[in-house]
């Protein structure tokens, strides 16, 4: 026999200003199954808590339903009140009427009082038929992967790794560093990028703990958080690393040149390369696509063949070279996943007006950093692409690809005003006469020394920051004439540029959201994974056991980026210092009587809980996997022959809450 | 004898011969020496029954995925239609890889009536067919023809489309108060094989018993959404009803939103699952 108790929380006036809780608790009482009903100021305090836990006791409740706030604030707690009175923590129910009741009808307190009511004859009808629920227990596998071998990637590998645990960094590029390797100095310090990078690089590469895989791409997850099963592809690299040397005879001698990436395309680099110096690992791989000798061996019999080059392959002192190294795939187990796949610069494309592509002199922002650098495709000269010439008018274009929803990106990037301050501080460095010009639409420079360094931009280095959109830029006897309004003077500028450097934002590294969906976490609409909470749980993804880190999630500044690196591993550490884990009994169940065998909810299931069993009488029936499955109940919809039931959210107990409010 | 007919016997019999089935499920002509009728042969004796002709309406699939027939080898004959039925069930595990299926190209079905002998017009569905070469068969009877024109397979939606949302619903309000709810439209159905139909279940009761016009609205509801993406036109649900429901046109209706929506025909091809079960990213921009 069901003997509920309910207890109707006032929320000081939260729900008792609006909601009438003796009348709800006066229908409670007459509510089948209910033995007791009673009021409560605040039912999740200690005294509100105690309250409930004599009433179990005095009036030998077996099941009981708060009406209060939303479940998601405290369903654990009130699971606990019950639980330390005896009861199965199963056996609570909350009915909201807060949320759903009191805040959204204060303008008719009747009606609302009315739907309190329901409210409660709903959470009534199901907690009768509420089961026992035992949570399970699962091991967990010690081992760490991260995903992105950028500046987060890093700092989480080796905060991981120094914490004692295994570490396998999957880094798709030839070598780890990131966007970061790329830059020159950096706001609002100007240190020196690479200064600071580098060791961390050179760390992780050495650290006992850490398995480094570049070149390597995650293919396939499965399992759940503590036991994850991992599908990472090894790119074939046709360098066996085990036998090189890395002492560069190869790519200097290499003759075929291409565009290089690490330099956005302004410097070249061999096809058997490291993509910079301090690379990590430092030894090179074969640009497959553009070798020589692939080219030989494609060439079909009817064409000229080609020469067959092989040169690296002849010099190699340490006979590494293996042209036959084909893609390998291997399962790899880990308890615990930081995604860290990071950004990549919006594509100016998009904005024919300002001559991206067309002009050889307008450039990215990440151009430029390249051009700074003292160890880019110039030298740190600071030149023009077309002619070579310094130039002394540059002209800064911002928001290119941010703030601007004709280009799907009305998001702020964040570092675009901060990195341009930057680079005009930098280009006076290099040259004493150049005049930098900004268009910017505002200046968004919230973050310590950030304000000052936009002034020491602008006061100390004497860039003229101009408020107002470009409308177009457009070649004029070998100037670039950038033609924009001064807005706050309210009338057209134009600017006869030496250089345009267009400020592009960030955006979510290419085919991010195709691995949020081999991982089965949520993104948003531009491709950015969605955290577990923006504000309370920034580091977790949606799927228990993957961790964020850096600009994978949306953009932000190396620091920020750092903090959240060393963030996501502190969760993992904690997660991996457990040695077991409970999983949650609210899990879905299979009829085999009733269960079609059409494995629908295999199919559907996104977390990959369902496999199939063959029966005795020679039936095949689908079988939930316990420890997988979440209870998201996608599986109980799509089961045609109700064979489904989510244990804690069962068909009986909805069809019961319906019921209950429409009789 | 037409050569279909030739055609299939020669297949059984060596299927039968060389024992890679135990039987096969086709056709043979009934008692009233017109309509053909299901019929299953287990010797190369049996298989001279064997007959194809405009009368063969059933969808012999059905019998594939009745629960003592697991286990077994079965070869089974199929027009287009019904090789859709069969690449949506095997999706769906009803049966082995090995079952054979025997293609047939299909003429085209003529109605008839219990008593018979009211002309030889083709059936509905056939009117808007399209496909008269069966799609993934292990043994192809007959010569592949080249698909010819055929009537727009929704034109039959259009009246209907055009009334308003309280139209409709008086127009089967008033078509599934005269269901008897024998569930012949189910039983008929290929795709429908659960060991337990939801409209049959207790516990939890999702339709009550009683026949009465909110029950049999949710029976109808219920097995259309379950047929979604997974109907494959074969129109036998509604030849079968007693009371004549139109029930092709609800279930023709779903295959259209299928068909806009997804771009998918249920059976039509065998690498992908059905929209209901799938998501694309593309997808939710338009689910309103
Ligand atoms: C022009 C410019 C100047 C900047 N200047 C500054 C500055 O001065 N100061 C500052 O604080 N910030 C600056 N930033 C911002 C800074 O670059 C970022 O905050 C930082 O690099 C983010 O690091 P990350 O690790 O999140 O991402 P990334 O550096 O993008 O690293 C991600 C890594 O993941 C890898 N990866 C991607 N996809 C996959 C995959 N599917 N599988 C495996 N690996 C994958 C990538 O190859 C890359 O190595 C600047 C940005 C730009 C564009
Ligand atoms: S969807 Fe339902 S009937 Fe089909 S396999 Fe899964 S549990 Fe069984
Ligand atoms: S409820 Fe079903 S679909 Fe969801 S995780 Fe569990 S088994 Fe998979
Ligand atoms: S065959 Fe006709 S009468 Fe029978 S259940 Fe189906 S629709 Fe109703
Ligand atoms: S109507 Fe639905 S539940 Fe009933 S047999 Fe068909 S698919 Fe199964
Ligand atoms: S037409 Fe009717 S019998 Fe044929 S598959 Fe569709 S619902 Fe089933």
């Amino acid at each position: 026999m069901a003997r509920v108790g309910v207890f109707i929380c006032h929320c000081g006036s939260n729900i008792a200003g609006v909601v009438d809780c003796a009348a709800v608790a006066s229908a409670a009482r007459r509510m089948p199954g209910v033995v007791h009903a009673e009021e409560n100021n605040y039912a999740c305090s200690e005294v509100g808590q105690a309250a409930i836990r004599t009433a179990i006791k005095e009036h030998r409740l077996n099941r009981v339903v708060v009406a209060s706030c939303s479940p998601r604030m405290h369903e654990p707690t009130f699971r606990r009140t019950v639980a330390m009175a005896g009861l199965n923590r199963y056996l609570m129910e909350m009915a909201n009427i807060r949320e759903h009741v009191s805040w959204v009808h204060g303008d008719d307190k009747p009606a609302a009082t009315g739907k309190a009511i329901d409210s409660v004859r709903m959470a009534v009808a199901k907690v009768i038929r509420d089961e026992r629920l035992t949570p399970g227990k699962v091991g967990i596998t010690k081992r760490a992967l991260v995903i992105g071998g950028g500046i987060a990637g890093i700092q989480a590998a080796l905060d991981i790794a120094n914490a004692g645990h295994e570490v396998i960094l999957v880094e798709r590029e030839p070598t780890i560093g990131g966007r970061m390797a790329q830059l020159d100095k950096t706001f609002p310090t100007l240190d020196c990028s690479a200064c600071i990078l580098t060791p961390r690089m050179v760390e992780v590469g050495q650290h006992p703990k850490i398995r480094l895989a570049t070149t390597a791409q995650v293919e396939k997850v499965s399992g759940f958080v503590g036991n994850f099963e991992v599908t990472i592809r090894h790119r074939a690299k046709r360098v066996d690393h085990s036998v090189c040397t890395g002492c560069g005879t190869c790519w200097q001698k290499c003759p075929e040149k291409v565009p290089s990436e690490f330099d956005s395309g302004l410097g070249k680099r061999t096809c058997i390369y490291i993509p910079f110096p301090q690379a990590v690992p430092n030894k090179p791989v074969i640009d497959w696509a553009n070798c020589r000798y692939q080219r030989y061996l494609a060439a079909s019999g009817a064409e000229k063949k080609p020469p067959q080059c092989r040169i690296c392959e002849k010099l190699c002192p340490a006979g590494a070279i293996r042209f036959q190294d084909e893609d390998s795939v291997v399962t790899e187990q880990v308890g615990a996943i930081v995604v860290s796949t990071g950004f990549q610069a919006f594509d100016h494309s998009a904005y024919p007006e300002y001559g991206g592509g067309r002009y050889k002199d307008v450039i990215s922002c990440l151009q430029l950093e390249r051009l700074l650098c003292a160890s880019g495709p110039t030298g740190g000269e600071v030149v023009r692409p077309s002619d070579g010439k310094h130039p002394k008018t540059v002209v800064f274009v911002s928001c290119v690809g941010s703030r601007d929803d004709r280009v799907g990106r009305p998001y702020c990037s964040k570092v675009c005003c901060m990195y341009m301050a930057k680079q005009t501080i930098l280009l006076k460095e290099h040259d004493p006469e150049v005049q930098a010009y900004v268009f910017y639409i505002d200046i968004r420079a919230g973050g310590k020394d950030f304000e000052e360094f936009v002034r020491r931009s602008q006061e100390e280095y004497g860039a003229l920051w101009l408020r107002g959109r470009v409308a177009k830029v457009y070649e004029e006897d070998g100037k670039l004439i950038v033609r924009g309004e001064d807005s706050l003077v309210g009338r057209p500028v134009e600017v006869a540029a030496d250089l345009v450097v267009l400020a592009t934002g960030i955006e979510p590294s290419a085919g991010a959201d195709a691995l949020a969906r081999t991982l089965g976490v949520s993104y948003n609409d531009y491709g950015f994974i969605v955290e577990a909470h923006p504000k309370l749980r920034p580091l977790e993804s949606n799927t228990d056991g993957i961790f964020l880190a850096g600009t994978v999630s949306g953009p932000r500044d190396i620091p920020e980026t750092v903090a959240q690196g060393s963030g996501a591993a502190a969760k993992v550490i904690g997660l991996l210092n457990q040695d077991e884990l409970v999983t949650d009994p609210m899990v879905s169940r299979v009829d085999p009587l009733r269960c079609s065998g059409c494995l629908s909810c295999r199919e559907v299931c996104p977390f990959d809980a369902i496999g199939s069993e063959l029966l005795r009488d020679g039936r095949t029936a689908a079988k939930v996997n316990e420890s997988s499955c979440k209870g998201c109940g996608l599986c109980v919809v799509t089961c045609r022959s109700g064979a489904m039931n989510l244990r804690g959210f069962t068909d009986q107990q909805l069809l019961a809450e319906v019921v209950a409010i429409t009789r | 004898m037409s050569d279909l007919v030739t055609g299939i016997r020669a297949q059984v019999r060596d299927l039968l011969a060389r024992r890679r089935v135990e039987y096969v499920v086709g056709y043979e002509t009934g008692s009233d020496g017109v309509n053909a009728r299901p019929f299953f042969a287990y010797t190369t004796e049996e298989a001279d029954r064997l007959v194809f002709d405009n009368t063969c309406t059933h969808n012999l699939t059905k019998y594939l995925v009745e629960p003592e027939r697991r286990g077994s080898t079965i070869g089974v004959v199929v027009k287009p239609c019904d090789a859709r039925s069969l690449t949506v069930l095997l999706a769906e595990h009803k049966f082995p890889r090995d079952v054979v299926a025997i293609g047939v190209v299909c003429p085209g079905i003529v109605q008839r009536t219990r008593e018979g002998g009211d002309g030889e017009a083709p059936q509905a569905r056939c009117q808007v067919c399209d496909q008269h070469t069966p799609p993934a068969c292990d043994i192809l009877v007959g010569e592949a023809t080249a698909e010819g024109p055929v009537l727009d397979q929704f034109a039959r939606l259009a009246p209907l489309e055009a009334q308003s949302a309280a139209e409709r619903s008086a127009f089967w309000s008033q078509q599934f108060e005269r269901c008897l709810r024998c569930y012949a439209c189910r039983q008929t159905c290929p795709q429908c094989y659960c060991d337990e139909c939801f409209a049959e279940a207790l516990d939890p009761e999702w339709v009550g018993v009683r026949i009465g016009r909110a029950e049999n609205w949710l029976f109808h509801a219920i097995r259309c959404f379950h047929l979604a993406g997974r109907c494959i036109g074969c129109d036998e649900c509604e030849r079968v009803c007693p009371v004549k429901i139109p029930l092709g046109l609800l279930n023709r209706k779903l295959r259209k939103e299928v068909l806009d929506r997804f771009e998918y025909r249920a059976g039509t091809r065998s690498d992908e699952r059905p929209p209901l079960e799938t998501f694309r990213k593309e997808e939710k921009l338009d689910l309103a």
